[in-house]
Parts: structure tokens; sequence; C-alpha cells
């Protein structure tokens, strides 16, 4: 057998292990040790038994483990995930959901667009799909449905609104991916904001619309919901949602600007989130364990993905498993946007029966050496996954963000309801990265202009 | 042996969450750098040093408490919808031949690396600070060694489960807070709907 078809079989066997159900990180270390192994075989390795552990494959799984360790991409994951869970228990969601709303009461469809922009907020904020969704699913969906809503409106937006954090920086998919790609964190948040910016437009947009052309999807509030007074709303407002709101935009804006390393603006970030937690009154030591362990459980969760991720691709490459992929993608004599459609539709395939952060640490990695050869910005590419990756939130067979909603939904919303209502969002998805497709300077405009 | 399998648990758990307390630091540390540099003008030369130390060390310690909560993400399309024993059928034999091999080379290739870094006493190359690095380098080996007794601890669970048909349960822990909703709603449901099967006979 050739090194490329080695390379093959170790993928093959490393999918059919997968879906299997064993923990994905140890089926990476064992698949790039096997292999590896294999691959990095000396001549003697067999004839002389003391010579079986002289073998390149276990230093190289150390070294990879500890360049993960020291990774200063990776650092700002676990001060986000911080940040994320103690704004996510602070019980924010209902004042900041009613300011919005009193904010918004004259707008057609009032209530789906202050759902769609509370989402887009406390998604933002906390990075946390599920919680976002579960937490809207309880508190904005009654009130549309009672407010006499259409039940898919009202589902679509708590879907797509709940996953507009996974591209509006800070977003933890983009630093995942910056790791990946040895790209900037920095770049990548400022290639997402227009294109986070167009998506949320058009979803406020396609709302608004809705809601002029038919006004039974969406009806006024009754008279003496929608006469609140200029002072309560300013009140409100004060209150509820610009405290959140300039947490968000102190650690993105020194991000953007560089007055702060990611990871240092993270940090600044879960301080802000401590400080804003106890500002209302819910910071308490039990919260803040709870917050601790989890972050300290979703860290290891992803990281340790990493060290699996790198050995098993070091060996992929090193027996020419990369190479092969390559020749057989740049034989198809694509032209850029036909690269770029068909690297997308594998990852909407992928998003399947995967989740999104193996997707980015396991699979994306085999396209990145190819964006060269077809002249793909890496920061556009990232955000087209990130795009990408929040179809799958939203379509079967996966549709986390839709499984969540129908767990909290009174019952007889059901789950094609909820499907049906997400499908429009899901479209606009895909104009938004058609969009990126013809015009990428829509993602690129804003870093070249803040970092030449 | 169920006893066995939660004191591995616990231990680990402790572990876990003792180290996940660093986030703290990490935390003050950051600011503290943004703090001084533009307040004071004066940066400190330890900040980018004790970041990576310290998600490095919260990281990997907490990997056996994630194990123990079964929180390392599984392709679990098809496992979720077998039989109980089916699952632990599978995991048996994947986690003596996977991950025990994996987890071994961690440990000790990973104890010969951290010795070589003790060896010369290694430093930090990016601030005249003299920050150690062996004791990052240190944890590699240890975080294996707890790996090995928790993969212990999942290795009886599947034998339990294979003998008894379930799943032996887990330590009590907190759960993200979608997961802790649904469980709370799906036991309210049960339960109201236990009520309205005896309502009728009552």
């Amino acid at each position: 057998m050739s090194g490329g078809e080695v390379a093959l079989l170790m993928m093959g066997l490393f999918i059919f292990t997968i879906m299997l159900g064993f923990p994905i990180v140890f089926t990476l270390m064992a698949m790039g040790l096997f292999f590896g192994y294999y691959a990095y075989a000396t001549p003697d390795q067999f004839v002389d038994l003391s010579h079986v552990f002289h073998n390149q494959i276990f230093d190289l799984l150390v070294q990879n483990t500890f360049s993960i360790l020291s990774n200063d991409t990776l650092t700002a994951v676990p001060l986000f995930l911080f940040m994320g869970y103690v704004v996510e228990r602070a019980n924010i969601l209902d004042r900041l959901f009613y300011s919005v709303q009193v904010a918004a009461r004259r707008l057609p469809g009032s209530l789906a667009v202050a759902t769609l922009i509370t989402c887009a907020m406390f998604a933002t904020a906390t990075g946390i799909v599920g919680a976002v969704v579960t937490l809207m699913g309880l508190l904005a969906f009654p009130t549309m449905l009672k407010a006499g809503y259409d039940t898919k409106l009202a589902a679509g937006v708590v879907c797509a609104g709940g996953c507009l954090g996974i591209l509006i920086p800070p977003s933890i998919l983009l630093i995942l991916y910056a790791a990946t790609a040895g790209e900037s964190v920095v770049k990548l948040f400022a290639g997402a904001f227009f294109p986070g910016f167009v998506l949320a437009g058009f979803y406020i947009l396609y709302v608004v619309g809705r809601a002029i052309i038919d006004p039974k999807l969406a009806p006024k509030l009754p008279k003496d919901q929608a006469d609140v007074r200029f002072f309560e709303v300013m009140r409100a407002l004060l209150t509820s949602f610009f405290p959140l709101a300039v947490l968000i935009l102190s650690v993105l804006g020194a991000i953007l600007l560089g007055l702060a390393t990611p990871t240092e603006a993270a940090a600044v970030g879960a301080l802000g989130s401590l400080i804003l937690a106890a500002g209302y009154r819910e910071l308490d030591f039990a919260r803040l364990t709870e917050s601790v362990y989890l972050t300290a459980r979703t860290t290891a969760m992803v990281t340790y993905l990493f060290v699996g991720s790198w050995t098993f691709a070091s060996v992929f490459a090193y027996l020419g498993g990369q190479h092969l992929v390559e020749e057989l993608i740049t034989g198809l004599n694509m032209n850029r946007v036909e690269f770029l459609m068909l690297t997308q539709f594998i990852i909407f395939l992928l998003g399947w029966p995967l989740e999104w952060t193996e997707i980015i640490i396991i699979f994306v990695p085999i396209f990145l050496p190819l964006l060269k050869h077809f002249g793909v910005d890496p920061v556009v590419f990232g955000i087209l996954v990130a795009l990408n990756i929040q179809t799958s939130f939203n379509t079967p067979p996966m549709a986390m963000a839709a499984y969540y909603l129908k767990g909290v939904a009174p019952p007889q919303v059901r789950l094609t309801q909820i499907f049906g209502g997400a499908l429009p969002f899901v479209f606009m998805v895909f104009i938004t990265m058609a969009l990126l497709y013809i015009y990428p300077e829509l993602a690129l405009w804003l870093p070249n202009h803040l970092y030449q | 042996m169920h006893k066995f399998i939660l004191t591995i648990d616990r231990f680990n758990v402790g572990i876990g969450k003792a180290f996940g307390w660093y986030i703290l630091i990490l935390t003050i540390g950051g600011s503290y750098e943004v703090f001084v540099r533009y307040l004071l003008h004066n940066p400190t030369i330890w900040a980018y040093d004790l970041s990576y130390n310290m998600y490095g060390a919260l990281f990997i310690m907490a990997g056996a408490y994630t194990l123990g909560r079964n929180a390392h993400v599984r392709g679990d399309v098809f496992y979720r919808l077998m039989p109980p024993r089916a699952q632990a059928g599978v995991d048996l034999v994947l986690f003596i031949f996977f991950f025990f091999p994996g987890i071994l080379t961690l440990t000790i290739a990973g104890y010969f690396y951290a010795g070589e870094s003790w060896g010369y006493h290694e430093l930090s190359v990016y601030s005249p600070a003299d920050i150690p690095i062996f004791p990052l380098k240190t944890l590699i080996p240890l975080a294996g060694l707890t790996l090995i007794l928790q993969g212990i601890s999942e290795v009886c669970r599947c034998f339990l489960c294979l003998k008894d048909g379930q799943w032996p349960p887990r330590l009590h822990d907190v759960e993200e807070m979608e997961t802790a909703i649904l469980h709370e709603r799906e036991y309210a449901a049960k339960h109201s709907h236990e009520t309205a099967d005896k309502g009728p006979s009552a």
C-alpha cells in the first residue's frame, strides 16, 4: 500500500469509529498513534525488540500536546466561556428583552424584532446557542404566541436569533478557526463584523416586511401595552440594555482597535461580566462556582480535541493523505466560486452527523491548504464556515436549535412548524453566503482598512 | 465496584474543579495587565506567560473530570439509539484498544519530556521574568495519570452496564442551563402525566 492509501484507510477507520460513538478526542489520538507508529517506523523497528519504543510518534504526540498547552490563541477560549456563563446565570435576559421590546414597540412585528435583537446580543455575550434558544423559548416565544403571533414566525426568530452568536464577534467558533488556520483572531473578528450585521439586518427587514404585508402574522400590541412613556423606555434601556451593550462593545472595540489582545480583552470582559452580575445583585457563590466548573469542562472538551487532531492531522499529511485530497480537488478544474460552493456543501453535509467543534478542528483544516490555490482569503473562508454552521443548527437531522426550542415550547407546537419557521432564515444565511462568494470585500474591507 | 468507581470520579472531579478556579487568576491577571498598561503606562513582564500557563493547566487537568461527566464529544447519531449494553460493549473495546494506548503514551512520553525540561531548568523565552516552563510540562504526565484512573473507572462502568443492562448513575454535578431546564421539564411532564393517570382511578 502506498502512503496515500494508508492515509485514506486512516481517515476511513476514523470516521467509522466516531460513528460508533466513541469520544472523538481519544479516537483521534489512537489513530494518530497507530498510523503514526507505522509512518515513522524505522527499518529495524521490529528486528530488534529493544527498538520497539524508539519511534518519533511518541514524542510528536507529547510535543503537540504542549503546543496546545502554550497556544496563545486558545487562551481566550476559557475567558470568553467564563464571561458567557456568568452573563447567562445573571438572570438578565428578561429585563433585557423587556427593554428592547418597549423600545421597539412602534415597529411592525415589534416583539419579533425585539426577540431577534435580544437573541443577537445575548448570544454574542454568551456564545452558547443552546442556552439562548432555551431561555428565549421560555421567555419570548410564549409572549409572542400570547400576542397572537404566527407560530412559525415566532419559532423562526428564536432559532435564527439564537445562532447569530456563532458569527457575530467575539465568537468562540472564530477563535477555534483562527487556531486551526493559524490566522489572526483580530482579523477574523473584524471580518465577521459586517457580514454579521448584514445577516442580522436581513432578519429584521424580513420580519418587519412580513408584518407589514400580513399584519395577522404579527399583530400590533394592544393599546395599554403599547402606551409606555418615553421616560419609562429610557429608564429600561439605561438600566437593562446599555450595561450589557457597553460590555460587549468595549471588549470588541478593544480587540478591533488593537488596544488589547483578544485574551486580554476577554479577561476584561470576564471581569466586566462579574461586575455586571454583581451590579444586578445576581452574583452569589453558588452561581460563581457553577460558572467556574462549566468553564473548566467546556474548555477541556474543546481543547482536548485540538490535542488529538494536531497529531492526527500531522500523521495524515505525513502519509500523503493531504496531498491526495489536494490533487483530487485541484484535478476537478474548478474556479474560485465552484471551489467555495463544493467545500461549503461538504461542510454543510458534515453538519448532519457532527457538531461544529469537530468540523472546525478536524475537517476544515483539510481544505485550508487549498485556499491559496484558488485565491480565497482564509478570513473569508472562516466567515463562510461560521455562516454555514448556523444552518446546521436549524436544518434536520441535527437541528440543535429547533430541538432545544421544541423542548421548552408548549406541547401544541410541532417540530415541523419550527423547521418550517426557521427555513426562511436558513435561506437568508445562504443569501449572505452568496454575497460573500461574489463580494469578498464585504468581509475583507474592515480588516484591510484597520490593519494596513 | 460502584463505590470504587465513585471514589475515582470524586478524586478527578476535585482535581478538575480545583484547577478550574485558575479562570479567576486568568481573569484578574489579564485585566490587571490592561489596567497597568493604559493607566500607569507600566506593563507587566509576566502577564503573557501567566495567561497560557493558567489556561493550559486549567484545561489539561480538567480532562479527566470532563471524561467522568461523559462530556467529551461523541458522534452520537447512532450511539444514542443503541441499547445500553451495546453502548457499553463498544465503549469497553474502544477504551481498551484506543483510549489506553494514547493516554499511556501521553503519560510515559510526557514523563520523559517533562524530565528533560526539569533537567535544564527550562525557562520561558517570552520575557525576562524567568518564568519556569517545567511545571506546565509536568502537568502532561500528571493529567495522563488522572486520565488513566478515570479510564479505569469508565471501564468498570462498562462492565457494570454489561451485567445490569443499564448505566450506573454518575455523580451529581452542575449542568449546562439548557440541559438542566430540559430535565426539569421532562421530570415535571412525567410527574404530571403520572398524576393524571392516577386521577380517574382514584
